[in-house]
């Protein structure tokens, strides 16, 4: 098991080492000048770009910024971002990381207790006005786009109800020394309408994929057997059925798990919450290569271990795909 | 006696309590919303009007432009750290600095600093921008503790503006302890800068917000607001929805056109206008894009370049633009210049005319699909604009069918800002839309409409020797006049190296809770310590005080 282990792990550094270095080169490929945003609008010295490109090292050939890269890279420094010059790019993905965790971590755990629960009180009830009744409106919150949606939140709950904040991940006016209820209670209200917004439009993939899951299983013979055994229906539905349907959702798990990581970058800028993906939008929008190259690195590296940890929890919990 | 000895200590004690309702009252905050970020708020490493902003209420300069901005006459200025000046020839400058400017950290501000201050500028490693503009300037001394002495070359009008606005002084006790070069950028003292301005710093939370406190020993008298923070929201729609769930005071950068609807409904906001130091222009390539050896083949030639500019209706494009917000320009002198009064009248709106000035020059339309051809070249023009500027875009298509009219066919190509500003800077375009956000001295043209100027802002590589002549007669000689500069302005009409369109006004959303409040068009928050809060408006975060450090 350690062996595979280890063998599932080195597959994954292969991975990342490969998207990395493919980045890298397409990035440079691209179109657009780095420094657009230090130039802008406003007249420049006669040299000022050559000074310029010297100083953020975007003047050398593409051989010697990889190699600069990787030295860094080895040494766990990313460089120095382009616009939020002197920020050290480590420093900024460090400062954005934990606003993205919370808001994708708190939309995941929604999606996936509220999420299953919905899902399997669907199957439960099948055909049920409830059944019908969630499935629609989960499937339009779906079809919904996220910064629409987010919108019409503000809108109302935000600007005509006044009952949320529209925006930020905190009061800006909250002192620094301010209690940790006051604190916690201030970030509650901050979080509310994105992770909803986000949580709206994404739970009904996981009540979908829950329902047909426990559909499938509840046709099962050991279902009915467990039944006819005169069993509760909550210990054949949970402790029987339910367990069966893991391996599917683990798959859905794992599909979902990088984007605790990446954030959504829509959902982000309508709310002006400090996460990574709004980070990366702005990078991607200004050619900030060493930033851009630190989200992705961190977003690929989530990638390929929600693949590993998917494929370990497969094998938890179905000892049939575990490796001899 | 008795009565007496009651009565004076009551008396105090009234008197004391009155001085301590004032300053309570005097409390106040802002939230202004940026849509850049304030990284790095310090001269020398400047970069974008958000890091200005703050800046400016950090660092003073010696002196700034009066209400007028007039550049080119130093009476009209107004004293900063530099409570004096005189002349001892036409060639030097003597500034008193006035004793009672410190630092943040308590050290006081003298000669020294700004001597020091002025040595870094002035190296083109450090700042290449106002390296240049200062070129003129031979030596900076400090003749005593108070007082500096500045020598130039030449004697010319400007002489008192760049000795006085380019330079921010920088605390020499404390910059001169960091190696030069990039160490500058990483040290304390940039993450933590001591300015002597009416505020200072308290904190940066990257990507989120920055925080200013008012420094209660400021020389000029106490600021009235207690806390300033620049809030970063880049999205606009979620700039608009900070200001109207109240969590922002101030933003800057209203929408011209949707802004307004949308404020009207606030009544806890007014709308203020402030004229702007920036121009929108159409840029015309003179060089074949992508070979800036060769002409280019169809605006290399000037008649089609007035023809534009005839085929224009430049008041119709900037109300239907900006709204209310913009006046139409002639020139590159933006509303606030004080030149742009000096502007001659352009040939106006003339698409008849505009259509014959083309027919003469061999541009006339044989088959009868509405563009016009020459040795069977079709009139083509391809506009670039920038997709993230919302103005531009809804400029462009206005301009597409103006031209339309006069034959000429005109294809949007929406970039990426980073490939707008690449193909700008390599010379890949016909005619672009750019804004020019220009310094209070109109002498800032010389970099985007000189011949020098190919290495760096003139992009489209206009050209003209007399203009160059005149243009410098009219900024670096006694010589300069207003005459001088019309003839300047009516040359660059004549050239039509671009197409000046409209010069917008910052159309700025602030809380009505405010007093004395005003803006200033080359540092709008220049005045921001003279602000107050109406005591009968104060909403609750105004009495929060100051924040600990």
């Amino acid at each position: 098991m350690i062996r595979w282990i280890l063998g599932r792990l080195l597959q994954a550094a292969a991975t990342l080492v490969v998207v990395i270095l493919l980045l890298f080169v397409l990035m440079r490929l691209a179109p657009g000048d780095p420094l657009s945003r230090l130039v802008g609008d406003r007249d420049l010295a006669p040299g000022e770009l050559e000074l310029l490109r010297a100083r953020y090292g975007v003047d050398q050939p593409v051989l010697a910024q990889l190699r600069s890269f990787v030295a860094g890279a080895v040494r766990g420094d990313l460089g120095v971002s382009i616009e939020h010059h002197p920020d050290r790019v480590t420093s900024l993905l460090a400062s954005r990381l934990p606003a993205t965790l919370l808001l994708g971590g708190v939309v995941l755990l929604l999606n996936f207790t509220l999420g299953i629960w919905l899902g399997v009180g669907q199957a439960v009830r099948r055909g049920s006005r409830f059944d019908r009744w969630t499935g629609r409106l989960a499937l339009t919150a779906y079809a919904m786009p996220g910064f629409w949606l987010g919108l019409v939140l503000v809108a109302f709950v935000s600007l005509r109800w006044q009952l949320l904040p529209a925006a930020q991940m905190t009061d800006p006016m909250l002192p620094p020394d301010a209690d940790w209820g006051t604190r916690l209670v201030d970030l509650l209200r901050h979080l509310a309408l994105p992770a909803l917004t986000l949580s709206l439009t994404s739970i009904a993939l996981t009540m979908r994929h829950q329902r047909a899951a426990m559909l499938a299983v509840f046709r099962l013979d050991y279902v009915t057997a467990a039944r006819a055994r005169g069993l509760p229906e909550q210990q054949v539905r949970w402790g029987h059925a339910w367990r069966n349907t893991l391996v599917p959702m683990l798959t859905l798990l794992g599909l979902w798990l990088p984007i605790l990581v990446s954030g959504s970058v829509f959902v982000e800028s309508v709310f002006n919450w400090p996460g990574l993906g709004s980070l990366a939008a702005q990078a991607i929008a200004s050619r900030d290569y060493p930033v851009l190259l630190g989200t992705a690195m961190l977003v690929s590296g989530a990638v390929v271990l929600a693949g590993v940890l998917a494929d370990l929890g497969y094998a938890l919990v179905d000892p049939r795909v575990r490796p001899s | 006696m008795r009565i007496r000895r009651l009565l004076i200590p009551a008396l105090l004690c009234s008197a004391a309590s009155a001085a301590a309702q004032q300053r309570g009252n005097d409390h106040g905050s802002v939230v202004i919303i940026m849509g850049q970020e304030p990284s790095t708020p310090i001269p020398t490493l400047l970069n974008g009007s958000a890091n200005i902003a703050v800046s400016d209420l950090l660092f003073l300069r010696l002196a700034r432009p009066g209400p007028g901005l007039t550049t080119t006459d130093e009476r009209s200025f107004e004293p900063q750290l530099a409570r004096s000046w005189s002349r001892r020839d036409s060639l030097t400058l003597v500034f008193e600095l006035d004793p009672r400017a410190r630092w943040h950290d308590g050290a006081a501000v003298t000669a020294r600093d700004v001597v020091s201050s002025f040595a870094r500028v002035r190296d083109s490693t450090i700042d290449p921008q106002r390296a240049l503009l200062l070129r003129y300037l031979a030596t900076v001394t400090a003749e005593t503790e108070h007082r500096v002495v500045m020598k130039f070359r030449r004697a010319y009008p400007g002489q008192f503006y760049d000795a006085s606005y380019h330079v921010q002084p920088l605390p020499a006790h404390l910059v001169e302890q960091i190696p030069r070069g990039p160490a500058f950028a990483t040290s304390e003292f940039v993450k933590n800068p001591v300015g002597n301005g009416p505020y200072r710093w308290v904190r940066r939370d990257p990507g989120r917000q920055l925080e200013l406190q008012a420094n209660p020993g400021f020389f000029l008298g106490a600021p009235k607001l207690d806390r300033v923070v620049f809030l970063t929201a880049r999205d606009p729609e979620a700039q608009m929805n900070l200001l109207l769930d109240g969590t922002a005071d101030l933003f800057e950068a209203v929408p011209p056109v949707s802004g307004p609807v949308r404020l009207a409904r606030s009544p806890s906001t007014r709308l203020l206008t402030v004229p702007s130091l920036s121009v929108l222009y159409l840029l015309i390539n003179q060089r074949a894009p992508g070979d800036r050896q060769r002409p280019h083949p169809i605006l290399g030639d000037v008649e089609v370049r007035r023809a534009l500019a005839m085929g224009l209706d430049r008041l119709n494009l900037a109300r239907s633009t900006y709204g209310r917000f913009a006046l139409p320009a002639e020139a590159p002198a933006a509303q606030a210049h004080w030149t742009r009064r000096l502007v001659p009248g352009g040939p106006g709106y003339q698409p008849a005319a505009a259509r014959a000035l083309l027919a003469r020059q061999g541009w006339v339309d044989r088959d009868g699909d509405g563009v016009l051809e020459k040795n069977g070249v079709p009139l083509v023009l391809r506009l670039s604009i920038p997709a993230t500027s919302a103005t531009r875009a809804i400029m462009a298509p206005q301009v597409q069918e103006q031209l339309r009219r006069i034959g000429v066919r005109v294809e949007i190509v929406r970039l990426d800002f980073p490939v707008f500003i690449e193909r700008r800077s390599k010379g890949e375009f016909d005619l672009d839309l750019s804004v020019a956000n220009m310094d209070p001295s109109p002498s800032g043209i010389v970099q985007s409409w000189s011949c020098a100027g190919r290495a760096g802002s003139n992009v489209a590589w206009y050209c003209n020797a007399a203009l160059d002549s005149l243009l410098d007669r009219t900024i670096y000689t006694r010589d300069g006049s207003e005459k001088s500069w019309r003839a300047a302005y009516a040359m660059l009409q004549a050239d039509v190296p671009a197409v000046f369109l409209a010069s917008p006004a910052n159309s700025i959303a602030v809380h009505a809770r405010y007093r004395h409040v005003s803006f200033r068009p080359e540092s709008l928050y220049g005045d921001l310590w003279r602000w107050s809060v109406d005591p009968a408006r104060r909403i609750a975060r105004d009495g929060a005080g100051a924040p600990s450090r």
